[in-house]
């Protein structure tokens, strides 16, 4: 039970803080399709700054001296830089769409597939090979969570509480979880969100009230471009070892399927990918989920084809949909470049 | 430094590329004559076994060798065509890879790699064309891992008798009206071998609770020995002890030897379960069962070379000697004397010490070097039998093992 808790927050945070890339992207009028793109490139950056930072030393003796704090906090900066780059490269996006009012899908797309062509190109270049990996060690090693840090044995338990949400996990996430709840009450509570979001509905009105639609799009995609960015990086860290190698699973569409599943809503969003996350992580490891910690494997007795198992996340998908597609509603205007002399 | 100037073209190159076109590198063209930062992230993963196995030799480290040649007429007379998964796999394709080189640099001769397009999901036609391309770059003897490589090595080899061809892990082949080429050396390991030493190794160690991911689907011959003489290794030594052993035998997630969230969960599954060491066997999926087994302190053993350096989780691994047998096929081949392995499968093995484990680097406790070296003996005088029979071997009645195969 513990370890799917775990290993469904390891899914689906990167998920669900992609997911809330988009909203804010939507919210402000453009479509966001580079999520995937943006992932990846961020999910490289992130890896080339450990990697880096490795070689160079600063963070050894930290490591030696299992001086957990100061690791976290070389995570951290590896996530700032991975979100610095995603802001970064969504530029292109906003200044496609906003300024050269190009199409957005088109845009998007372009960035999609420009991204794992560059950030490839790049690995090889640095790494003469197709995956750049860390430079020493493993991730769980440098970045996750373990109960020895808090001076309990190998073979102690936690609790059901410490096993769950401590012991190894990597605190990435619940910085994830704590950005996701902070950008929610701005985008719903502050005056800078409801104008974000007057720009994804009616910015010709907005326009009128004095809201300059330009900068809003700017600020929306900017910020989607560092979650996503971010996300990439979490993924990588927390699902890939610490590695890039231009691709992240497709995470980046997947998110853009779990705000439409969750209606642009941040707490539907979260919903869903936690859904979502939970599917994924009983279709990897269906064989060794124990339910309710008697010992027995209940999904693998069950005597299911693993290919039924692995379908699952996205026939579940494809089921809710179907059930709440009719109540869904995109923001009205996004998609449609803002000019000022349409009325 | 050269990374630092790498990454700042990075961002040059970004943000100068306005909104679309994005190059691709032309994956067949695997090493240009300008080499670039090629020196990087490998230094500490040189195998060990590389320096032994040649005395005399001035260059023992391949990783000092470059990757890409400089030729002055541009063309490169050893070729090699990778299988799937990447050059510097730390497995499999780098271990042959550093084979050529060091053959290459201590005989003066031009070498260079290639690598079939569309990476995992190469097809025969992308493998013939990087045949075709390593012929038209001068290559007279080309070296290729991996069973895959068959059709488009038979079409490539009958187009080209004066070519030879070096088969890693295959065999004789046919052209397609059934006549031998004599031009393709088939080499294989007798891998259950190692698998048995390995699996003996770690129950003697102490080990109960085994488990085994292997790559390819269940459908690459090597991993199947390696796997099926894992289990036999096992069972012969929980045998002795007098106790019974689990094992968990899956090929889940590995298909194409790679790296990947799902098999990384899969495992840790495994781990939080209870199974305390994980083979992983295929390439680049020692990441993901590494990673697994460092978040929940347990091990795992390494496969086709000693992989003790990439994570301190590796307990040991069950290591065939490529370099060696890279070394065998191309001196054949440039003494003249091709024939001798020409158009014949040749299987080297524990006889030949080209399988083993790497004794100076393992972190075995309770099981000595010298029980290791009477079991090698046993297998080298054919007292201990190790079958490599797998399809039907592995379903029978283990006397000690409960073996519990998950897809």
């Amino acid at each position: 039970m513990t370890f799917l808790i775990r290993q469904t927050l390891i899914y689906a945070v990167p998920l669900m803080i992609v997911a809330l890339a988009g909203v804010f992207a939507e919210r402000s009028g453009i479509i966001n399709l580079a999520l995937e793109g943006i992932m990846i490139f961020g999910a490289f950056i992130g890896v080339v700054f450990v990697n880096m930072i490795q070689e160079a030393g600063v963070f050894d003796g930290a490591k030696a001296d299992s001086n957990w704090a100061a690791l976290q906090g070389f995570a951290m900066l590896a996530m700032l830089a991975a979100a610095a780059s995603g802001a970064l490269f969504s530029l292109l996006l906003s200044f496609a769409s906003v300024n050269l009012r190009a199409d957005q899908t088109i845009g998007g797309t372009a960035l999609n597939l420009m991204a794992p062509a560059l950030v490839l190109f790049f690995i090889r270049i640095i790494a003469n090979q197709n995956v750049l990996n860390m430079a020493g060690g493993d991730a769980p090693s440098w970045f996750m969570l373990r109960k020895s840090y808090f001076g309990y044995g190998r073979t102690d338990s936690m609790g059901f509480f410490g096993e769950a949400f401590i012991n190894q996990t990597y605190p990435a996430t619940y910085v994830c979880i704590l950005l996701f709840i902070v950008l929610s009450v701005i985008l719903y509570q502050t005056r800078f969100g409801l104008r974000l979001r007057s720009c994804g509905e009616n910015p010709q009105a907005a326009d009128s009230l004095g809201i300059n639609v330009y900068k809003m799009r700017y600020a929306g995609t900017t910020i989607s471009g560092a979650l996503a960015g971010m996300g990439g990086f979490v993924y990588a860290l927390t699902t890939a070892n610490c590695s890039a190698n231009g691709d992240v699973a497709g995470f980046g569409f997947l998110a853009l399927a779990v705000m439409i599943f969750g209606n642009w809503k941040p707490l539907n969003i979260a919903g869903a990918a936690l859904l979502f996350g939970l599917f994924k992580c009983i279709a990897a490891s269906y064989t060794s989920i124990d339910i309710n910690g008697d010992g027995i494997f209940m999904l693998k007795e069950l005597g299911i084809s693993s290919h039924l198992y692995r379908m699952l996340p996205y026939v579940i998908t494809l089921v809710v949909l179907a059930f709440t597609s009719k109540k869904s509603h995109a923001p009205k205007a996004e998609g449609i470049p803002y000019d000022k002399g349409q009325r | 430094m050269k990374k630092l100037f790498a990454m700042l073209l990075t961002m040059a190159m970004v943000f100068s590329l306005a909104a679309c076109s994005g190059g691709s590198p032309d994956p067949t063209q695997g090493g240009t004559s300008e080499p670039p930062a090629s020196q990087g992230t490998e230094e500490s993963t040189a195998p060990s076994q590389a320096g032994e196995e040649n005395p005399g030799a001035a260059e023992t480290d391949p990783d000092k060798i470059n990757d890409n040649c400089n030729s002055a007429d541009s063309t490169y007379e050893i070729a090699m065509i990778t299988d799937v998964g990447q050059l510097k796999d730390k497995s499999f394709n780098e271990c042959t890879w550093n084979g050529v080189k060091l053959y290459a640099a201590n005989n003066n001769k031009t070498y260079k790699y290639y690598q079939p397009a569309n990476g995992n999901e190469a097809t025969d036609e992308d493998r013939y064309n990087a045949y075709k391309a390593a012929v038209q770059g001068g290559a007279k003897v080309i070296v290729a891992p991996g069973y895959m490589q068959e059709n488009a090595m038979k079409r490539s080899a009958s187009e080209n008798p004066d070519v030879s061809y070096v088969f890693i892990d295959g065999y004789s082949l046919n052209d397609d009206s059934g006549n031998l080429l004599t031009n393709v050396a088939g080499i294989a390991f007798q891998e259950e071998q190692c698998g048995y030493l390995a699996g003996y190794a770690v129950v003697k160690e102490g080990f109960t609770k085994l488990g085994f991911s292997g790559g390819g689907g269940g459908t690459v011959p090597s991993c199947c020995r390696y796997g099926y003489g894992y289990v036999q290794g096992a069972n012969a030594a929980a045998a002795e002890m007098g106790v019974n052993v689990e094992m968990r035998y899956s090929w889940e997630y590995g298909s194409n030897f790679s790296a990947s969230p799902e098999l990384q969960a899969m495992i840790q599954g495994w781990y939080t379960t209870g199974t305390e060491i994980v083979f992983a066997c295929g390439g680049t999926m020692f990441d993901s069962i590494s990673a697994a087994a460092a978040a929940t302190d347990r091990y795992v053993v390494g496969v086709d070379v000693d992989q003790s350096s990439q994570s301190d989780t590796v307990v040991t691994s069950a290591m065939k000697d490529l370099i060696q047998s890279v070394n065998i096929a191309l001196d054949n081949f440039y003494n003249g004397s091709f024939d001798s392995i020409g158009g014949k499968s040749s299987s080297f093995g524990a006889k030949d010490d080209a399988v083993g484990l790497p004794t100076a680097s393992w972190s075995m406790e309770n099981y000595s070097v010298a029980e290791y070296e009477t079991l090698m003996a046993g297998i080298k005088d054919g007292s201990v039998v190790v079958d490599a029979d797998y399809e039907s071997g592995l379903n029978q009645d283990w006397s000690n093992l409960t073996l519990t195969i998950e897809a």
